[in-house]
């Protein structure tokens, strides 16, 4: 199956075409407001002070990642803004140049800069203005779904969660990965009593060791808190809903990632060396892990949401994305009900006995080629992200 | 008559698929096969009502693997819920020591 993408100088196609400002500030965001075709991280300004080298490490594999991803047309550069004020030489202007301009796409700095913020705004609108106007004139063309890379979390998980929602994605994920294409997940708390059955399909020993290491590591780290696990994960939203223990939580949610064999673990927004599924030692927040699949490489991430324990309606929530789209799918007739137009998907007719797993499995490939071929999906109608977070380890000093 | 799903034929617990009340009659299904119970109490669309009794200790199962372990008697046609089940895993609460599963 194809889809028409935006193609790119590395072979890749993009599914969407934007002009990425980067780092976040004050310079970025006003940019933002007034170039169209625009989008930038949104997170916290200075991210790198007094953090770790490998917290600082992982930061710039953020921000590079983001710039190579097939979604960005090209980058622009703002110097000394945001953390590259910190002067670490892991998020140096220099480095990151180096780092994207390797996707072969075009990567402006400002030359001369001004020193002055509102001049330099000025410098810099205009220069996007160009850019974004270049960017414009490329054409999507038909290219196969293998080209895909997509991410996914289950959020505010609820039973409907593993017995409907996640096994529709996870009939994705097969069919994706059958196609060649590359499919991430991750969540490595919520594998935690799940984890022997994702090591049984590991590609090699090798990958289910990691599997099982990543997992002990985590539960441990848990473990040393000295509390229950429970009063972290599963949320109160989960036990709310009707979800009892992590065990069962992890139980539901690893059906979202399908049945093919694991090809790899990788670390938070590092890209997979090649396709099939892989899995992400990451973290489960929802304004941490869709950046992350972005920076891996991800043109599009589902979000697939049980919303049993949610109060308000679904747009309250938190949504996220940055350079990749975000589709919401939920398989909980309320969550349908009070969330309404801004889901983008419903699987609940399982639960309904309407239809079944692959019967809605097919459909939401369906709304995944569209949704890559340019038809937005309903958060992207909004100007409105939440400030993302990086997943840095700690600890800060 | 009121709906609930078992996951695999080793549970011993099933999913609410409507709000049940106490003394529903409820169908729950696995596949072709329907097991009919009565509820003992009321239980939510979402969550779990016990197939048999499950004594203080025993597994309860779901996915057909072990979600937790009960921590009181749990009757046939009961909620199973938080107020009956612990986890086994990221216990940091409990004394140090192996706490693998």
């Amino acid at each position: 199956m194809t889809f028409l993408g935006y193609e790119r100088p590395d072979g890749s196609y993009g599914t969407r075409n934007y002009v990425l400002i980067l780092p976040s500030g004050i310079i970025a965001d006003q940019i933002c407001n007034l170039v169209v075709g625009t989008k930038t991280m949104v997170t916290p300004m200075d991210a790198t002070s007094g953090r770790t080298k490998d917290d600082r490490e992982t930061i710039t594999r953020v921000y590079a990642g983001l710039g190579q991803n097939p979604n960005v047309a090209s980058v622009l550069l703002v110097p000394g803004g945001g953390a590259g004020g910190t002067q670490y030489p892991e998020t140096s202007t220099e480095r990151l140049m180096d780092e994207i301009s390797r996707s072969g796409k075009e990567v402006e700095v400002l030359k001369n800069n001004i020193g002055d913020t509102m001049e330099t705004i000025a410098r810099d609108v205009k220069l996007a203005r160009e850019m974004v106007y270049e960017a414009s004139k490329l054409r999507r063309k038909p290219c196969p779904d293998s080209h895909l890379c997509i991410g996914v979390k289950c959020g505010n998980s609820d039973p409907t969660s593993g017995i409907a929602g996640n096994p529709v994605v996870g009939h994705v994920y097969d069919k994706l990965v059958e196609a060649g294409g590359t499919a991430l997940f991750g969540e490595t708390t919520e594998i935690i009593g799940a984890e022997h059955i994702l090591a049984k399909r590991a590609v090699n020993k090798a990958v289910a060791q990691e599997i099982l290491s990543v997992a002990h590591e985590t539960e441990e780290r848990a473990k040393a808190t000295g509390q229950d696990i429970r009063t972290m994960n599963p949320v109160p939203a989960n036990i709310k809903a009707g979800i009892t223990t992590l065990e069962e939580k992890s139980l539901g949610a690893i059906h979202k990632a399908g049945t093919k064999p694991i090809q790899s673990v990788l670390k938070y927004a590092e890209r997979p060396k090649g396709p099939g599924l892989h899995f992400v030692d990451n973290w489960a927040w929802t304004l941490s892990i869709f950046m992350g699949y972005a920076a891996a490489g991800a043109q599009i991430v589902l979000y697939q949401l049980g919303g049993g324990g949610l109060e308000g309606d679904a747009v309250f929530y938190q949504t996220g994305s940055t350079v990749a789209p975000l589709i919401w799918c939920s398989a909980n007739p309320r969550t349908r009900a009070s969330g309404g137009w801004n889901l983008d998907f419903y699987s609940g007719t399982i639960i309904e006995g309407k239809e079944t797993i692959a019967d809605v499995g097919e459909r939401l490939y369906s709304t995944l080629l569209d949704t890559a071929s340019g038809t937005m999906t309903r958060t992207e109608t909004l100007k409105y992200t939440d400030p993302n977070e990086v997943y840095t380890r700690g600890p800060v000093f | 008559m009121k709906k609930a799903l078992i996951i695999s034929p080793v549970d011993n617990v099933a999913t609410a698929l409507e709000d049940i009340v106490a003394g529903d009659l409820v169908e729950a299904r696995l596949g072709k096969k329907v097991e009919t119970l009565e509820a003992g109490e009321n239980i939510s669309f979402g969550f779990k009502i016990a197939l048999s009794d499950i004594p203080k200790g025993g597994n309860v199962l779901k996915y057909g693997e072990v979600i937790g372990k009960a921590s009181a008697p749990i009757n046939k046609g009961s909620l199973v819920h938080v107020h009956n089940v612990e986890g086994a895993r990221g216990r940091g609460d409990l004394a140090k020591g192996d706490a693998k599963p």
